[in-house]
């Protein structure tokens, strides 16, 4: 879909000529002018304006009216005018309305200080009041959520909050009730705010009616400072500034880049600050000293993990989604270079090959973020952004609302985006190859019996809904359908078409960096193919070899398997066989508190230092908002000193260093800088020299990479269930994260195990919603209470994964599951 | 004088498609069908028909601001009658709903529209159950609904019941509503016109004025536009009530002596006593004293003696009635009705109603009455829509108007209250900057 | 909503508005849409919303028929009456309560199914007694939960003042001494006051402009007293408690009154 054009037009405002964007509002234009005018209610992010706040009013010649400005595009020849008697007689009475039945506590306000209304009210208001009548007094501060507390003296009914619930995030749950002055900001019948991007409603409040409830009164503006950083909780690598006082992160704010977030944020990012400084942080290194995990010294700790030199060839490694490019990649010099162990992965289960992955992130076929605003189609493939990448839900929506982008899901489970797509196409949990090889067969034309018609509207919609096809997909649906995928991709001709393309959302938040980094056993740095010995295990292999002894040591780099990988039970296996296990954790999580010899306490993402890499290829850097508390190290450090007890030539001094060493390892960061990335991040698939040294290094590789084809692939059909039993489906809700459990602030988000079945299957079995029941097969058996949703197709049932203790998903390891009332 | 709407008005059963087709209901449908569209549109310009709603624009000019092209247009009717003073359209949707139906067709059929909603307020509960009725009937006569006396036009009309609320009277505040929001007002531009309903290209008329559309069609423009005055042509309803012995609604041709109506028509006020003043076109209008009955009543005269039409309804209050009650009633229902959207309206409204309350309650200065007319200033030309605008000049004109009226009923109010002579201003504390109006441009 | 015998309760600050004053409920989930699943509605009241949804191009538009509907049912749009309309609209009940507590006619505070008694205290009618009429008819309704007297704004019938909505039935001009009528009328399921219904009135003066003569016929205010009872909405007023519109079959005036008119 083409993006809108820019034309320069010239405006006169105050007198000054000033050049400003054809049909941009006024009040931006103005700003170009070095002219301010005031507002409360304008907010380009939230769509179109409302004009409700009445403090923008301008004079424009040639309109009898003051009009307000938020809403007026500007014309070439307009001649403005923001200082006249006129407008300053309506912005006095504005202000004076505003300020009628706003209550004076500015001194005991959370927003005071960084507050619009105090400074509109000094900026454009009379100084004074004229009403005597009694200001109106209300209890304060009331809930809106457990994070979100509401001041409603305070509020100026400005539209933003209920505008954001409405129109962005579009959980309509915040609501305007009642009519005239009487208008408050409500919900239904005194239900919770409770939505996974509330937060936001507070950093849009221009006074002090939504506030923070973790933040509240812990600091003023004055003493606290703003610090840039990304986010590293999910794939979508948020940017946010962290307020910062006395070295502890006090909130996390949104820092608007278009490229990536769109200015917000996530709950999780917004709240889960709060791990950092939590006494369930691990702060020192710990070692397992008869059977207990003891805080020892580093230098005891660094001793015991040189240990793995012991291992040379018998170690295995995982990298987590939170490690940044720097950390693995010294994980894979330390793994391949020290330790003479190919078998290291940064993937959840069976992930793609390399030669599929190689092909599906050619540059030429990457989308951006922005394309999914823009495209004519976008296409999710087994993916739920709301749980895998949040923020790419809000961007989802803002593309079908504001442009009209059709939306297809490809899903086994009901995605929160139902309701905004144009077509849904549900298949049995797993049958995502089949799916995709049938879609692949139609867009080709080929002749098949039985393909249902769900698919051929889905090549229709593709094929003819305009050529700008996004397709977002996770590497969760394996290989043969990655293989597919990548048919459907030729069979669509995205490559190097600007503004189409593939956007693959890893598992991990910086799974894409790992493994640009050479974290995969099977590719090294810059996913250069590996042959014959050097390449290794991947993550399920790992478990498998070092439960049967073959591996002796496992190096988990902020990752603990038993929570992230599936499989619980052969993982607790792998780690308990293990002889030594070395672990980078910021918390004592199941499998490292029963058995990692050594934890290194790792860095909290407001206090790391490095690189990491968006799922579109933009490389972020994150930066040291706060000095790391207690004991920890930098993990670049840790690695890098273990690398050189075991032989590894580095030089790393900084973490710069680092950087450098994988900038010269990876073709398409070819001269890549960290000033170069700066502090919005660069894309790689977008640079000249990335593009060129990754065609030079594809060239290379021609005849070792097998090219992926999609059409030998015949995929096995999905298991049909037998009698009394259900496809099992899982999915790891946002909320299923370490760093939730420990804020305490997020806590009662903390989902418990649910079982979502279909109203007929729950009928079949005899179960109410609500209802206690047990999911049980081969002798597992776990504790769910019963969901029933109408939009679940029969004959599956969905469990959530990363969930804490037993209840998880990954304790169940087949297909097909028994539901029963327990 | 001429009778157009009004003519039969009380036949019985002329709400019935048999009574209506009798007295030759349907023919103009006929006629404009057998035009083309853009016949019909000059017709409807020709006649200089004004808007009957409040504001009083040319129906032919908003009927041609429509896009041509392929796209989803709207006619939406307004039969929100909630400004208070009127009833006009109650009685025309009571009594002759098949003339109605046809305008919206004729209408419809002039700017190439293809859907109809009629927005009845929620109140009329009657009205609306005839106007169902009625639609029912001339679908099933082919008047309306799917290929249109044959001539294969397909234009459904539904009708919508409001739930009680004045704002939903204002076009943009109504297509919220029937869009099925709160019933907010929305930023102009875009008009109606342009993006309206479900963001097309939307025409809202007044029920009178599309109930006049069958005349203009069957007399011819030219012929319709000899009634009335200039540039403002034809008959109007209107509704008066208040201190009149006859109050109800009468067909006049625009342009006569107010006087003529008060007095003429409706006998002015009761038992001999004078007017005191009047509303000439709703609530919302500033008012006028006896001293201004000759003012011809039209758009024109009125808007020059700083008034407005309206919606041609006219409340009279004789001289045994205290301005600070109607005041205190007028305040009082337009800050319940203020949406609430917009800063001026929705404090200046409910701050109004609290300095009258304290008039009342004789906890007042006269100071407050400055306070009052420069608060009405900051009101006036600040909204988001005319509501705002609806209360603060009619409260201006009566400050202004009955100064000295209202300063003797707040010293009346606190020697009530206080069982003595007022104190000073100065005493009260109250610096004398305080009491001035802010500067007006 | 302008007040009335049991309107909302008023905080002493001046609002009148409960809701300023509660805080959520930290122990309920929030209000998403509700799944039919789990939340079932009445076959007939889905049946309405269903066949006003149909009505519009986007199924919004139905959110005040499907309210009207709720109400019908349940007395008020009680919170379990707007979860059943948003489980058929597929809306959260935040928008629905959005839109429930902007409209007059909506009611969301507590009340068993009522018969309403709207008095119109807007300028006209006040001039001519309202107020006073209101508070006879607060008197007269007592304590009857069932009958819910409320002041109104302006109903649109000022040529009747001072007058009142009886269940959308538009009476008057009223007396304060009509009050215990229409109670009595309301509790014997009677037609209320029917010589008084807005249905009957003749256009004060079908003629105005033509014939100044029909000025003779008024009385001091309202309701010219030689007025006939014109049916123009086509129903005798025998009748009219049966069903009230009906227009599609005309009756013919009775004789007599032909003759009048």
């Amino acid at each position: 879909m083409p993006r809108p054009a820019h034309k320069t037009i010239q405006l006169t405002i105050d007198g000054r000529e000033v050049e400003a964007v054809e049909g941009a509002m006024l009040v931006d234009a103005a700003k170009q002018g070095d002219v301010e005018i005031p507002y409360f209610c304008y907010e380009p992010k939230l769509g179109s304006p409302v004009g409700a706040c009445r403090m923008c009013l301008v004079e424009i010649e040639g309109i009898p009216k003051l009009q307000t400005s938020c809403s007026t595009p500007v014309k070439d020849g307009m001649i403005v005018h923001t200082q006249t008697e006129r407008v300053r007689h309506a912005q006095n009475a504005v202000v004076e309305f505003l300020l009628i039945n706003h209550p004076l506590d500015c001194p005991v306000c959370d927003k005071g200080g960084e507050c619009p209304l105090q400074d509109i009210s000094f900026g454009w208001g009379l100084g004074r009041s004229r009403m005597i009548e009694p200001k109106r007094h209300f209890e304060k501060p009331l809930a809106l959520s457990p994070l979100v507390a509401i001041d409603r003296e305070r509020c100026i009914l400005c539209y933003r909050c209920v505008r954001f619930s409405q129109e962005i995030a579009e959980d309509y749950q915040l609501i305007f009730a009642e009519r005239g002055s009487e208008t408050y900001v409500a919900t239904h019948d005194g239900h919770p705010y409770v939505a996974p991007f509330s937060g936001n409603i507070i950093e849009l409040c221009p006074v002090g009616a939504l506030t923070s409830q973790p933040y509240r009164f812990r600091a003023r503006p004055w003493d606290i400072e703003g610090a840039g950083g990304v986010c590293t909780l999910c794939p979508a690598q948020c940017n946010v500034t962290f307020t910062v006082r006395d070295d502890r992160v006090m909130r996390v704010l949104a820092r608007d880049n278009p490229g990536v977030d769109d200015g917000w944020l996530c709950d999780k990012g917004r709240f889960a600050y709060q791990a950092i400084h939590v006494d369930e942080r691990i702060t020192r290194p710990l070692v397992r000293d008869g059977g207990e995990l003891r805080e020892v010294s580093w230098e005891r700790a660094l001793a015991t993990a040189a240990g793995l030199a012991r291992h040379k060839g018998h170690t295995g490694a995982l990298a987590g989604g939170q490690a940044t490019n720097e950390e693995g990649f010294l994980l894979a010099r330390l793994m391949r270079e020290g330790l003479d162990s190919t078998d290291i992965d940064s993937r959840t289960g069976v992930g793609v090959g390399a030669a599929t992955l190689r092909a599906l992130s050619d540059p030429r076929l990457q989308a951006s973020v922005p394309d999914l605003e823009f495209a004519h189609t976008v296409l999710l493939v087994g993916v739920e952004p709301l749980d895998d990448a949040p923020i790419l839900d809000l961007r989802i929506r803002k593309g079908v609302r504001r442009n009209g982008v059709k939306l297809a899901i490809v899903s086994a489970r009901p995605s929160a985006l139902d309701p905004n797509a144009a077509l849904r196409h549900r298949h049995a949990p797993g049958a995502e190859a089949s799916v995709l090889t049938e879609l692949a067969a139609a867009l080709a034309g080929e002749d098949r019996p039985g393909r249902s018609e769900d698919t051929a509207a889905l090549a229709g919609l593709l094929r003819d809904g305009g050529e700008d096809v996004v397709i977002v997909w996770s590497e969760r649906i394996g290989a043969e359908a990655a293989a597919a995928l990548a048919r459907v991709a030729s069979l669509l001709e995205l490559d190097g078409r600007d503004g189409a393309g593939l956007l693959e959302v890893p598992c991990g938040a910086n799974g894409r960096g790992l493994r640009e980094a050479g974290v995969r056993p099977d590719a090294g740095p810059g996913l250069a193919s590996l042959e014959g010995d050097a390449v290794g295990r991947d993550a399920p292999g790992i478990a498998r070899a070092a439960a049967d002894g073959e591996l002796t040591a496992l190096y988990l780099l902020q990752t603990d398997p038993v929570r992230d990988q599936p499989d619980r039970a052969l993982w607790e296996k792998a780690l308990h066989t293990a002889t030594l296990v070395v672990a980078h954790a910021s918390v004592l999580t199941e499998g490292l508190r029963e058995h990692a010899t050594v934890i290194f306490p790792a860095e909290s993402h407001a206090e790391k230092e490095g690189t990491i890499v968006h799922p579109d290829g933009r490389l972020q850097r994150q930066r040291i908002a706060i000095a790391r508390p207690d004991e920890v190290r930098p993990g670049w450090a840790v690695l890098a000193e273990l690398a050189s007890r075991t032989g590894v030539q580095t030089e790393a001094r900084r973490s710069a260093d680092v950087f450098a060493e994988l900038a010269a390892a990876v073709p398409f960061y070819a001269g890549l800088t960290l000033e170069e990335i700066g502090g919005r991040g660069v894309r790689w698939p977008e640079r000249e020299a990335s593009l060129a040294a990754a065609a030079e290094a594809s060239a290379a590789q021609a005849s070792a990479a097998e090219a992926p084809d999609g059409r030998r692939l015949s995929p096995a059909e999905p298991l049909l269930p037998r009698e009394g039993e259900l496809r099992l489906g899982t999915f790891r809700p946002i909320w299923a994260a370490p760093e939730c459990e420990i804020s305490p602030a997020l806590k009662f988000l903390i989902p418990e195990q649910q079982v979502e079945l279909a109203p007929s299957d729950a009928d079949w079995l005899g179960i109410a919603h609500g209802d206690e029941v047990t999911v049980a097969q081969n002798g597992t058996r776990i504790k769910a209470r019963a969901f029933v949703r109408s939009t679940v197709p029969p004959g599956s049932a969905f469990l959530a994964a990363g969930l804490r203790g037993e209840q998880s998903a990954n304790t169940l390891t087949e297909p097909l599951i028994e539901v029963r009332r327990a | 004088m001429r009778t157009i709407l009004f003519e039969n008005i009380d036949e019985p059963g002329l709400n019935t498609l048999e009574v209506y087709e009798r007295r030759g209901g349907y023919r103009a449908l006929r006629k404009a069908l057998s035009m083309s569209s853009d016949e019909v549109l000059s017709e409807l310009m020709d006649s200089g028909l004004r808007g009957r709603g409040g504001a009083g624009f040319q129906m032919g000019r908003k009927v041609s601001f429509l896009p041509h092209g392929d796209m989803e247009k709207y006619l939406v009717c307004n039969a929100d009658e909630s400004e208070p003073g009127t009833f006009k359209d109650r009685e025309l949707m009571q009594k002759s709903p098949h003339m109605l139906i046809e305008g919206i067709m004729i209408a419809a059929y002039a700017g190439e529209i293809g859907r109809a909603f009629i927005y009845i307020r929620g109140e009329y509960q009657l009205q609306a159950d005839i106007l169902e009725a009625a639609i029912a009937e001339a679908e099933r006569a082919g008047y309306i609904g799917q290929d249109i006396l044959g001539t294969g036009l397909n234009v459904p009309l539904v009708l919508h019941r409001g739930a009680g609320a004045y704002i939903c009277g204002e076009e943009t505040g109504l297509l919220d509503s029937l869009e099925g929001k709160r019933g907010n007002p929305r930023l102009k531009p875009p008009f109606p016109a342009i993006e309206g309903l479900y963001h097309g290209p939307t025409l809202i008329n007044n029920v009178e004025t599309l109930s006049t559309v069958p005349a203009i069609i069957n007399m011819g423009a030219a012929e319709y536009a000899k009634i009335g005055t200039e540039t403002s042509t034809g008959t109007k309803l209107v509704s008066i009530s208040g201190d009149v012995k006859r109050p109800g609604n009468y067909e006049i041709e625009l342009g006569i002596p107010s006087r003529e109506i008060i007095y003429g028509l409706a006998g002015g006020p009761p038992s001999g006593r004078e007017v005191k003043f009047w509303f000439p076109g709703g609530s919302s209008s500033p008012v006028l004293t006896r001293d201004d009955l000759d003012v011809p009543y039209d758009f024109d005269s009125l808007a020059k003696a700083g008034t407005m039409l309206g919606s041609g309804a006219i409340i009279v209050a004789d001289e045994s009635r205290r301005v600070l009650d109607t005041a205190l009633k007028l305040a009082k229902f337009y800050a319940h009705e203020s949406c609430g959207k917009c800063v001026p309206c929705r404090e200046g409204t409910r701050w109004t109603h609290k300095m009258l309350e304290r008039i009342c309650t004789g906890e007042a200065t006269p100071m407050d009455l400055d306070i009052m007319a420069s608060v009405q200033e900051q009101i006036i030309g600040n909204c988001l829509c005319v509501l705002g605008d609806a209360m603060a000049m009619p409260i201006g004109s009566m400050v202004k108007k009955f100064r000295s009226e209202l300063e003797a009923d707040i010293e009346a109010a606190r020697v009530r209250a206080e069982g003595a002579p007022a104190a000073d201003v100065v005493a009260l504390g109250v610096a004398d900057e305080f009491a001035g109006p802010l500067p007006v441009h | 909503m302008t007040g009335g015998r049991d309107s909302v309760p008023r905080f002493e600050h001046g609002s009148r508005v409960p809701g300023w004053d509660e805080a959520v409920d930290l122990t309920k989930d929030p209000a998403v849409v509700p799944d039919p699943a789990t939340t079932p509605v009445p076959a007939e009241l889905r049946a309405e919303i269903e066949a006003a949804m149909a009505k519009y191009p986007d199924r919004r538009s139905a959110a005040i028929p499907a309210l009207h509907a709720a109400q019908a049912v349940h007395g008020y749009c009680s919170p379990a009456a707007i979860d059943q309309v948003a489980t058929v609209m597929r809306l959260t009940p935040a928008y629905l309560t959005s839109v429930a507590t902007f409209y007059d006619m909506l009611e969301t505070a507590p009340r068993p199914p009522h018969d309403d008694i709207f008095v119109c205290t807007n300028i006209s009618c006040s001039l001519l007694g309202a107020d006073e009429l209101f508070d006879a008819m607060i008197r007269a309704a007592g304590t009857d939960e069932t009958l819910h007297v409320r002041s109104f704004e302006c109903l649109g019938a000022c040529d009747i003042a001072p007058m009142a909505s009886v269940n959308g039935e538009y009476i008057g001009p009223l007396e304060p001494a009509d009050a215990e009528r229409i109670v009595d009328d309301l509790r014997a399921g009677r037609p209320v006051l029917p010589e008084k219904q807005i249905r009957y009135r003749r256009s004060v003066d079908p003629g105005a402009g033509t014939s100044h003569a029909a000025g003779e016929r008024a009385t001091e205010f309202g309701v010219p007293a030689a007025t006939p009872r014109a049916d123009t909405a086509g129903l005798d007023p025998a009748d009219a408690a049966a069903d009230r519109p009906g227009p599609a079959a005309p009756l013919e005036y009775p004789a007599e009154e032909n003759e009048d008119a």
